[in-house]
């Protein structure tokens, strides 16, 4: 069928199997290689975007769930200040190190700085719940989030 | 393997094809769950019927005296309503540890009820809260009380032609309780529970006025514990004791040894649990 949805800020159209998996479509029809499979169950969040503004796993939802909503990757996410500020902070704290599960986190924190950007710890590490990250730099991790809500404020 | 996909474009329309289809079939709102099967070969031949786009299965409203949530509710909804935050509170603070974020913005209500896990989050609290359900066909509604929906280890009462439609708690099922909730997980978030209590209890000068209790994980669905209840209730107090508390437990749970705890452990937590509750 074919599915219309926005992607970034663009409206698009794909005629695609409505059951597609959402990570697959924006990997091999949009060519958006940002988006990770990681578990492919939900449970490490690396495939993290945001549909209709809520921070959804790509990899267990399905290409009819965006038809007429709105889609942002993190190709979309590094492309607003908020996102920026964020991968500055990440870049000041060393927060990344393999790299892998980072275009999720850069969507989740994007969605906590806007949504909330408070700089409190436990309700970041509520908001980031979704996202693992196996070198296991949390702390790091924790710190340039609050520090770009810090920094959100400030401006 | 074949799977078939429609989109049915009203709800009737929905109710008419799962009338008539002979397949095993599935709805798909959220998604969490049936994508996770999907992956693994757990569901081959069969129907997929998307209903996410059905606003008549979406929505919480107060209406006669009580809290009407649509099946397709997301767990995000359901935490952030101001209803639910207003009159039932419990269900925000014990859902809190449904999962994580990323699973709340699609997971829906009755896609973990229906789903059947005997670890399902929703259902303890719900139980205890009272909850019905509102079941749907093409041949009318009817309401069962959430607890004689399961009747075993992935078994409903759920014609083949029914759906879920709407849950319904009464707006004052928590007024005067003092509420109680545990889930026992490895970790906080996305954690599959080992075991989990919900509780409701009205005390008048340490005397149980009222109780009731629900576990989830320690049987082959999540249940009210009504033996233990009726005990907690009919027995003076100073008079309570634990281990008639075990030995009813003993008869109610039927804990048992998997990947994530052992038999010994959960019941044991489970009686701790239920002792720290009643405060003994």
């Amino acid at each position: 069928m074919i599915v219309k949805f926005n992607l970034n800020t663009k409206p698009v159209e794909v005629d695609t199997n409505p059951m597609k998996r959402l990570v697959d479509l924006l990997r091999e029809d949009f060519n958006l290689l940002g988006t990770k499979e990681g578990c492919g169950e939900g449970e490490c969040g690396a495939c993290t975007i945001l549909l209709n503004g809520k921070p959804t796993a790509s990899c267990i939802t399905n290409a009819i769930h965006a038809h007429g909503g709105t889609l942002i990757t993190v190709e979309g996410v590094a492309e607003t200040p908020e996102g920026k500020l964020l991968i500055d902070c990440f870049d000041a704290t060393n927060a990344v190190q393999c790299g892998f599960c980072f275009p999720g986190f850069l969507v989740s924190s994007y969605h906590y700085l806007l949504n909330d950007g408070e700089p409190n710890l436990n309700k970041i590490k509520y908001a980031l719940s979704g996202n693992i990250c196996r070198c296991t730099g949390y702390h790091k991790i924790f710190d340039s989030i609050i520090l770009a809500c810090e920094r959100n404020k400030v401006k | 393997m074949s799977i078939t996909f429609s989109k049915p474009s009203t709800l009737t329309e929905l109710l008419e094809a799962i009338d008539r289809t002979e397949k095993k079939h599935y709805l798909l709102a959220g998604g969490t769950d049936i994508n996770v099967q999907l992956k693994n070969g757990f569901i081959e031949t069969c129907t997929i019927l998307y209903i996410n786009h059905l606003e008549e299965l979406k929505g919480i409203e107060e209406k006669n005296g009580t809290i009407c949530i649509g099946a397709s509710t997301t767990l995000e909804q359901l935490l952030s309503n101001n209803l639910i935050k207003q009159h039932l509170p419990y269900i925000q603070t014990s859902l809190k540890t449904f999962a994580s974020p990323l699973i709340q913005s699609t997971a829906t209500i009755a896609g973990n009820i229906a789903n059947g896990s005997p670890t399902n989050d929703v259902s303890p609290p719900l139980l205890v809260l009272d909850a019905d359900l509102e079941l749907l066909s093409i041949n009318g509604t009817r309401t069962i009380p959430l607890s004689s929906f399961y009747k075993g280890y992935k078994q409903f009462e759920l014609k083949p032609n029914e759906i879920i439609s709407h849950i319904i708690v009464n707006t004052h099922s928590q007024s005067g309780f003092t509420t109680f909730y545990r889930k026992v997980g490895a970790r906080n978030a996305l954690a599959i529970s080992k075991l989990t209590i919900a509780g409701l209890k009205k005390t008048n000068n340490n005397r149980i006025e009222e109780i009731r209790l629900a576990t989830g994980s320690l049987n082959e669905y999540p249940r009210l514990l009504h033996l233990l209840e009726e005990y907690l209730t009919g027995t003076p107090p100073g008079k309570i004791s634990k281990e008639e508390i075990e030995t009813i437990l003993r008869q109610e749970i039927t804990p048992i040894s998997d990947l994530r705890s052992d038999r010994d452990y959960r019941f044991r937590v489970c009686l701790n649990l239920v002792l720290e509750f009643v405060d003994l």
